[in-house]
């Protein structure tokens, strides 16, 4: 299907590089013309090849780092901007402390190569329902900041996706900042199958956050990829997580929900009934993890 | 036609000024223009690594960048790591234990394990197989190449 196609080069486009956000807004307004913007390019490349994307125009961010990279904290939030790329987050001390599910994501993704230059905006704007940043965003209660000329506005990380390959970015709109709440006591951890190691797309990925206190759960999120037409707030599963005992039984039922949450498909990677098993062995995995690391320490 | 954009670098240590097409991978460009035949295109969707280059000191699949996207940034290819005469010591490791064999995947490789030399000199092996998942071999098994990066690091 692509073999031949790849001999022929990427057909031509304008191509557009801003130096600060006013020349991006403006980049953004292409009358109807066909835009891409390129981050790190890891899923445009393939795109552009594939002819999956022809567009007439590629506005690339690359002299925007300043403006739309980095990662901070302070006022109870951890920031990461649009074009911080899966090595800085994989080795951020930050992000270790704040959103461990994040870092063991990022630390996964493709490649050593691939995580040098892919970035957390692309794959969220990318909106592939196995994404690997999205669960642990998820989990974490994380809201991702659209900007655009007319301004900005903040909305949870699972309602940017709107179905597989879809988000909910309007015109001349970009993904550029995302927010996770910054608690020192919130634990969450992440795990995925699949038919390998590495350099490999997650069959089910989880991840899960919440905190015990006094033996008890708190405020609990269990979020899955690959597992639906996106990434999802597992809602019975989080719902009957917290509050409930931190106990062993406690990860067998919450388990059981997760795999009642999710709604995978067949494809070439797994049918729809492993899919759902693997939501809830995954689960349990990280759940009885959370009990073993945190409630016994 | 294509409207060609003016791209400014360093090549191996040395600054250039190029016209490029913005529809051509950087791959293609290292390989047929800027004349360091050591990266090789590969699979073209950046799942093998025999087109792995160094930007801003990163292991890169030069397939998956757009060339121009090199502007203002730093680009290392196999060249720019040694030469004949002082080669770099992950080069040499791979003469002394013999973890060559067709050599299309070898600059990429070496490319990658001298990032892991530089920046995770202590890695475990079950590490460096990580770091070393992105450049495929179809002929050694990938032991030889371990051996010569640990070599390399005086750690055998």
């Amino acid at each position: 299907m692509k073999s031949f196609q790849y001999l022929a080069p990427i057909p031509v486009f304008d191509y557009v590089v801003p130096g600060n956000l006013q020349e991006l807004f403006q980049a953004l307004d292409v009358h109807g013309r066909k835009l891409s913007i390129v981050a790190g390019g890891t899923d445009l490349m393939i795109a552009l090849k594939e002819r999956i994307i022809t567009p007439e125009v590629v506005v690339d961010l690359g002299r925007l780092r300043k403006e739309l990279g980095g990662i901070s904290s302070g006022g109870g939030v951890l920031r990461i901007g649009c074009l911080a790329t899966f090595s800085q987050i994989e080795s951020s001390p930050l992000v270790a402390r704040y959103a461990d599910a994040l870092r063991q994501a990022a630390a996964n993704v493709g490649t050593l190569q691939i995580r040098s230059i892919a970035t957390l905006g692309g794959n969220l704007a990318t909106a592939s329902p196995a994404a690997d940043s999205a669960p642990p965003l998820i989990a974490l209660g994380a809201n991702v900041t659209l900007a655009s000329g007319f301004g900005e506005r903040k909305i949870p990380v699972q309602s940017l996706f709107t179905g597989p390959k879809r988000n909910g970015l309007r015109p001349g709109e970009i993904v550029s900042t995302i927010e996770i709440p910054a608690t020192e006591d919130v634990w969450s951890s992440w795990t995925r199958a699949a038919v390998r190691n590495e350099n490999v797309l997650s069959t089910v990925s989880v991840a899960v956050a919440s905190t015990i206190h006094d033996g008890t759960f708190g405020p609990s999120r269990v979020a899955l990829g690959a597992v639906a037409p996106t990434p999802i707030l597992a809602e019975k599963a989080s719902v009957a997580m917290t509050w409930a005992d931190a106990t062993a039984q406690t990860a067998y039922s919450v388990a059981v929900l997760a795999a009642e949450d999710s709604k995978p498909i067949s494809d070439i990677r797994a049918s729809a009934s492993y899919r759902r098993r693997l939501v809830s062995v995954l689960t349990r995995r990280l759940i009885l993890q959370l009990i073993s690391e945190v409630a016994v320490p | 036609m294509t409207s060609e954009v003016r791209v400014s670098f360093t090549l191996n240590g040395e600054a250039r000024s190029e016209e490029m097409e913005p529809n051509k991978t950087l791959c293609d460009f290292l390989h047929d223009e800027a004349g360091t035949t050591s990266v090789k295109k590969g699979c073209d969707t950046g799942e093998c690594g025999a087109c792995t280059v160094l930007l801003d000191d990163m292991p890169v699949t030069s397939c998956l960048v757009l060339a121009p996207q090199i502007n203002g940034r730093d680009v290392v290819t196999a060249e720019g790591l040694g030469t004949k005469s002082a080669p770099h010591p992950v080069q040499q490791a791979f003469v002394a234990k013999d973890a060559v064999q067709c050599g299309y995947c070898i600059p990429g490789m070496i490319v990658t394990l001298s990032w892991i030399y530089e920046h995770a000199p202590g890695a475990s092996d079950a590490e460096i197989k990580r770091l070393m998942s992105g450049n495929l071999c179809r002929c050694t098994g990938y032991i030889q190449q371990i051996d010569a990066l640990k070599s390399a690091l005086k750690r055998t």
